[in-house]
């Protein structure tokens, strides 16, 4: 645990000055999400900690490898929360992959993704060079918005030092509804709540269940509680079943599985995407497990299993591979950082 | 008005370009009327909202279609022709100040509602949709655009976007880039582009957040998917009266410290209350130093509940008055006098200076004594008006253009507000964005290393600086000679 900054940025100029490919690992949580890659190991675990944290802010700036567990248990202790509810991975993620990777929990649709907390970053480039974009206060216009550009980039526009980040009080109280329904109707009923200025914060849909998860003040929870009826969940189990949601638990493929993400409007058909078997943030993410390897789903991304050295993310148009292949030079020439890690070609 | 400014805004391609050529193939793209030569047709788009930044320039075209728009850029790449996208030209940093070698692309013909989808809460727009104007197109549907500029029944979504433009609710809701899904745009290859997409994250980089606050550097926004919210049940209005602005910047940092995040968090102190009062009469206390103007919004549940925390507070932290909104028509007065501040300032000062750093909320105390120090240092009235949720300030700096070296005057004082803004830990800008206007303050706020960095990025999109050249990333050479002066 401790500042690395200086060691980082020489490793990433010697690497600069041999051309040497790098390959970022925080926890080492995310090995299985994007392309496989090999490079010199750039390990950010021990690059860690808090560097500031105020509550009547509302914002914690952390070195890169600090840990997303710890930055849970920090916050909880002045009652507050990370915003966008990401998973922790056994205690083992970091902030600089989950930022990378773009990791979002169940309340993406209310609460926003990593991007809505996100309010500054430091950045070491692929020419060695340290960098600061965006701050510490809510609202930032000065330069291009390198900080949010980073968000699902894998690494591969440059080595994220730390973050600062946005944070939001817990939720005073708070319980889960479940509904027996199919999946069709829940998709209808998630449409129509959504609409509603409801205190929701989770409606997934798993093994012919939707789970609708309130959150707020006591008094706005019992009354969306007795309007949309349901069975009220224990709380243990409630817990439960968003960890398991949180930290992708309920669907890991096996060595011959391969699990698809498919993004998209809420109100897209159910056979639009065949064999869901679990649905989230109220119809926007819906997962697919397939048994065999690598047949490619129209429009999913590969997420976890299949072939890993396979386009992962699927293609992009001509012209904006081109333009992601410049912006991918401006901040890493030789292509040193994560290459290939989010596309083949970059 | 500076000579550094001036050295940037040259165009590339100097003397290579043949204007004659350029115009006639230009007016083979656009309908009789859309393209406009005349010094007097132009005058109108000379300026944005900063009216002391002026420039005609060479030629306007308004477009009537995305073809047209694409065929626009693939000719000014073309012909290495600079070309400056404007909205409605509300903008306040010169954003949309034309460049005088160049074309201007007024996209408010662009100005249609696609697709309104009201299940999945979202509407596509054209640029050129005004603000007001989708949040009124959808109200039917009990829905609304969360951003809400002062300026939104006049600003664009292009222009919006191009700013990542906020307003009064943006302190629950975000700025327009928590409320943007997808972005078409056109490089100015002519080639179009989206970014983004109908679902919440797409995979890889974020390019649509990029282009949000781009200030049309990196390409022509031509369509986009935003997010619309459903209206609450229930809004709930009141305004609370401080003897000092300390104590009620106290009192906006323990409300949200507790955990409290109002839809609204407005804060006006004493010049800009009285101004608006006698603007729009809707009976603020004219005798107090700060005004907090605060919404509330959820099920009556909710708002009963925040209600009472809110009001605790503010009379915890010294609050003499508050006065708390009865129904629907008090709500809008009570608002009136905050969205009329900048006009209500306009009437008791012939000109005034709208600044917008974003400091930590802790720091308002001390940096609104600071202003008011360098205030009586430069003679110059300030009026502050500010989302005090979200730390950012509106000091509204009042002068008198006609009287010799005033504008001067008021310009040193608003740089020394912006570079104060920076050392407390925030920033020259939070939503009105860099445009021409705080170029000097960008090598204040980023180093050398982050402005090459941006200056990359930029040739990713537009190598030969042809959009909004002179804007918002100021050149190496810029930045040396603004060290040098620094250092001299
Ligand atoms: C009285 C008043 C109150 C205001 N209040 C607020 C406020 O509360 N919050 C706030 O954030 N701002 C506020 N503003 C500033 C201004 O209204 C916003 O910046 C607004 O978003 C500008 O929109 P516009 O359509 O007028 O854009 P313009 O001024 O025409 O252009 C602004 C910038 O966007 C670029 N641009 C415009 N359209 C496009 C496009 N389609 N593609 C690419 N680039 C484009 C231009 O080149 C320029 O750089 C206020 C202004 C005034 C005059």
């Amino acid at each position: 645990m401790g500042d690395l900054t200086v060691q980082l940025e020489q490793q990433i100029q010697h690497a600069y000055a041999t051309k040497t490919p790098l390959k970022i690992r925080g926890g080492n949580t995310k090995a299985s999400l994007g392309r496989e890659t090999s490079g010199e190991a750039m390990d950010m675990a021990d690059h860690s900690g808090v560097i500031s944290y105020s509550a009547t802010e509302l914002v914690v700036r952390a070195r890169a490898g600090t840990k997303i567990s710890l930055l849970n248990d920090l916050l909880a202790e002045q009652h507050q929360r990370l915003p966008f509810e990401p998973p922790s991975f056994a205690g083992e993620a970091t902030i600089g992959g989950t930022v990378a990777a773009n990791q979002t929990g169940a309340s993406r649709p209310w609460f926003g993704g990593v991007k809505d907390s996100l309010l500054g970053l430091g950045l070491i480039n692929g020419y060695g060079e340290v960098m600061q974009f965006g701050g510490q206060v809510m609202k930032n216009v000065a330069g291009f918005d390198v900080t949010r550009l980073q968000c699902g980039a894998m690494g591969s526009l440059g080595l994220i030092t730390d973050v600062s980040i946005k944070v939001l009080p817990e939720f005073k109280a708070g319980h889960t509804l479940t509904f027996d329904m199919t999946i069709e109707a829940a998709l209808e009923a998630m449409l129509k709540w959504a609409n509603l200025s409801l205190p929701i914060t989770g409606m997934s849909h798993f093994k012919g269940l939707l789970y609708v998860r309130l959150q707020g003040g006591a008094g706005g929870v019992a009354s969306a509680s007795t309007f949309l009826g349901g069975e009220k969940l224990a709380s243990k189990a409630a817990e439960i079943f968003w960890q398991a949601i949180r930290e992708g638990s309920f669907l890991q493929p096996r060595h011959d599985q391969t699990l698809w993400r498919w993004s998209g409007a809420s109100d897209t058909l159910a056979n639009t995407v065949p064999n869901t078997s679990l649905i989230n943030w109220a119809g926007a993410e819906r997962w697919v497990l397939t048994e065999a390897l690598d047949t490619p789903l129209e429009g999913l991304v590969q997420y976890q299993g299949g072939d890993r050295l396979a386009e992962v993310y699927g293609a992009i148009s001509a012209p904006q591979q081109a333009l992601q292949q410049r912006i991918k030079h401006a901040f890493d020439p030789h292509g040193i950082l994560n290459a290939g890690r989010l596309y083949a070609w970059m | 008005m500076n000579s550094l400014l001036n050295a940037s805004n040259k165009p590339p391609h100097e003397g290579v370009i043949d204007v004659s050529t350029f115009v006639s193939a230009l007016q083979k793209i656009l309908p009789v009327g859309a393209v406009i030569l005349s010094k007097e047709g132009q005058r109108p788009f000379e300026c944005d909202g900063l009216t002391v930044y002026q420039q005609l320039p060479l030629v306007t075209a308004m477009p009537e279609t995305v073809d047209q728009v694409q065929a626009i850029l693939r000719l000014s790449h073309l012909h290495g022709l600079p070309l400056v996208p404007r909205g409605a030209g509300t903008g306040l940093c010169a954003g949309a100040m034309p460049h005088a070698e160049g074309l201007l692309l007024v996209l408010t013909k662009l100005n249609q509602i696609v697709h309104v989808n009201h299940k999945t809460c979202t509407a596509t727009v054209q640029p050129g949709v005004r603000n007001l104007a989708l949040t009124e197109a959808v109200a039917p549907f009990g829905l609304y655009y969360a951003p809400d500029p002062s300026s939104q029944i006049a600003c664009t979504i292009g222009g919006n976007v191009a700013e990542n433009s906020g307003g009064v609710h943006c302190l629950k809701y975000g700025l327009t880039v928590n409320n943007l899904l997808q972005v078409t745009m056109v490089t100015i290859e002519g080639e179009i582009m989206t970014l983004g997409g109908a679902g919440l994250d797409e995979p890889g980089m974020d390019l649509l957040s990029l282009m949000v606050g781009s200030e049309g550097l990196l390409g022509v926004v031509v369509e986009a998917k935003v997010k619309l919210l459903p209206r609450a049940p229930r809004v709930q209005v009141l305004v609370a009266a401080y003897d000092t602005v300390t104590a009620a910047g106290d009192a906006v940092a323990a409300l949200i410290g507790q955990g409290i995040i109002p839809a609204g968090l407005e804060m006006m102190d004493h010049l800009a209350i009285s101004a608006a009062e006698d603007f729009v009469k809707v009976g603020y206390p004219t005798d107090a130093q700060a005004l907090l103007i605060c919404e509330l919004d959820g099920t009556d549940a909710e708002v009963e509940e925040q209600l009472l925390l809110v009001c605790e507070c503010f009379k915890q932290h010294g609050a003499h008055h508050i006065r708390i909104a009865k129904d629907a028509a008090e709500a809008a007065a009570l608002w009136q006098g905050r969205k009329a501040a900048f006009p209500a300032v306009g009437r008791i000062s012939p000109d005034y200076y709208c600044m917008d750093g974003t400091i930590p909320r802790s720091q308002v105390g001390y940096v609104l004594t600071r202003i008011s120090e360098l205030s009586q240092f430069y003679g110059l009235r300030v009026a502050n008006v500010f989302h005090a949720g979200d730390g950012n300030l509106h000091p509204l700096i009042l002068f008198d253009a006609s009287i010799d070296g005033e504008l001067e005057q008021a310009e040193l004082l608003g740089g020394d507000i912006l570079t104060l803004c920076v050392d407390v830990g925030g920033t020259i800008t939070g939503e009105h964005g860099v445009g021409l206007e705080k170029m000097p303050q960008m090598p204040y706020q980023f180093g050398d290393a982050e402005l090459a960095q941006f200056r990359r990025l930029k040739a990713a999109f537009d190598s030969e600086e042809l959009l909004n050249p002179g804007k918002a990333i100021p050149t190496l050479k810029y930045c040396q000679e603004y060290r040098s002066l620094q250092h001299g």
